[in-house]
């Protein structure tokens, strides 16, 4: 009997004992950092464009994947500087959408481009989401932090979506073609989402 | 009675544990997943949309390159555009007939081994892709997040064009050709059903 009251405390006990788990930082030390680097990777918006743009860099070629790791992260983090500080521009939009379609289409003709004007893109397109990252309020929370993350989400999505595109374009014959077919698919999705922005129908 | 008191204490502690579980937050942004998941099953739950898809693939197999990835590419593009006529409820006439007649055309050329231009193997993929887009636009608005609802079609029509393909290849043994001449013809005759559909006629 004894030994089952015993029993029976020791459930009323562990009853007694949770807390509230701080297992995820968001609203701790480096809360800010997660946030960042979650906002572009959770949002279909960025995440997708910025595949895009991957892939495009990759069919480039070597050199110019090269040259879009350092600079497509830097003006990310610039264009997130620029938001935070003169945000509210609703219209830099359209250039996010703009390049839905546009990396999207150019993955899906596979075209070679002088590689001024593909460079001069990526960095147009790299501070417009920048920007739209970097237009959030932060609740008086380290902004140094948040675009640290934001440009780490940036750097992994270039450096591994350039890295797998170029290992498939080079190791599988069907590399290009499904790389093709990708960019078809980025492009219908740019359109479908072009033409609810501007029939106003929210939704992304 | 020991293994009284060990049953006693095993349901307390279950008691316990349930009476201690909070909501389960697993599942974030669940308008995305729901239009996402809607998108994604819209083309493969309609048996019309899904045997054109398919057939989209067979074709282009069937015609070898550079159809093979040029009909799978135009289609999604195309698409799209249809399904912002249907988004922004722009009518567009005879829309089941039209997509009846795709199963039934893609199927009867899969079957004649028919191999046209390239230029009119993508027109008519394009503008059946049409019909196609604007039916998936008319219940996208309805969609918890329509731009998921979007990519989910998307996503779906592209895998079922590449199923399509991989059934294709097999167009590289005798015996493999004949049996996508056939799956054409079964896909025409279910056109034939389609279209019959569409008119009220059937069922």
């Amino acid at each position: 009997m004894m030994m089952l009251r015993r029993r029976l405390i020791l459930p009323l006990i562990v009853l007694a004992v949770p807390e509230v788990a701080h297992a995820h930082l968001v609203s701790t030390r480096f809360g800010e950092f997660y946030s960042g680097l979650l906002h572009p990777l959770t949002t279909l918006l960025h995440i997708v464009p910025w595949l895009a743009l991957a892939i495009f860099a990759s069919m480039q070629g070597k050199a110019f994947a090269r040259h879009t790791l350092p600079l497509f992260p830097l003006a990310i983090g610039f264009g997130v500087l620029l938001g935070y500080n003169l945000g509210g521009y609703q219209n830099v939009l359209m250039l996010n959408i703009i390049s839905f379609v546009v990396l999207g289409g150019l993955v899906a003709l596979s075209r070679q481009v002088p590689g001024a004007v593909g460079l001069s893109a990526i960095l147009l397109f790299a501070i417009s989401h920048g920007y739209s990252n970097g237009d959030v309020d932060l609740a008086g929370g380290s902004l140094t932090l948040y675009t640290a993350g934001v440009i780490t989400a940036a750097y992994l999505v270039i450096a591994l979506g350039a890295g797998a595109a170029t290992t498939l374009n080079e190791r599988a014959a069907w590399g290009r073609i499904a790389m093709r077919a990708l960019g078809s698919w980025i492009l219908a999705a740019g359109l479908i989402y072009g033409g609810f922005e501007l029939m106003g129908i929210s939704g992304a | 009675m020991k293994t009284t008191f060990r049953s006693i204490y095993k349901l307390l502690t279950l008691l316990v544990l349930a009476g201690w579980s909070s909501a389960s937050m697993a599942h974030a942004e669940v308008g995305v997943v729901s239009g996402l998941t809607s998108g994604l099953l819209h083309p493969i739950f309609g048996l019309d949309h899904l045997l054109a898809m398919v057939a989209v693939g067979l074709w282009g197999a069937q015609l070898g390159k550079p159809a093979i990835y040029l009909l799978p590419i135009t289609f999604p593009a195309v698409m799209a555009m249809g399904s912002l006529l249907g988004v922004a409820g722009m009518p567009l006439p005879y829309i089941e007939f039209g997509i009846a007649l795709s199963g039934l055309t893609l199927g009867a050329m899969i079957a004649a081994n028919t191999r046209p231009a390239l230029w009119i193997a993508t027109t008519l993929v394009g503008l059946f892709a049409i019909f196609h887009g604007h039916a998936h636009g008319t219940e996208m608005p309805n969609a918890t997040n329509p731009l998921a609802y979007g990519i989910g079609f998307v996503i779906s029509t592209g895998l079922l064009h590449l199923a399509g393909i991989l059934i294709g290849l097999l167009i590289r043994w005798p015996i493999g050709a004949i049996a996508i001449r056939a799956s054409g013809a079964v896909i025409s005759g279910f056109g034939v059903f389609f279209m019959v559909s569409s008119f009220g006629l059937a069922g």
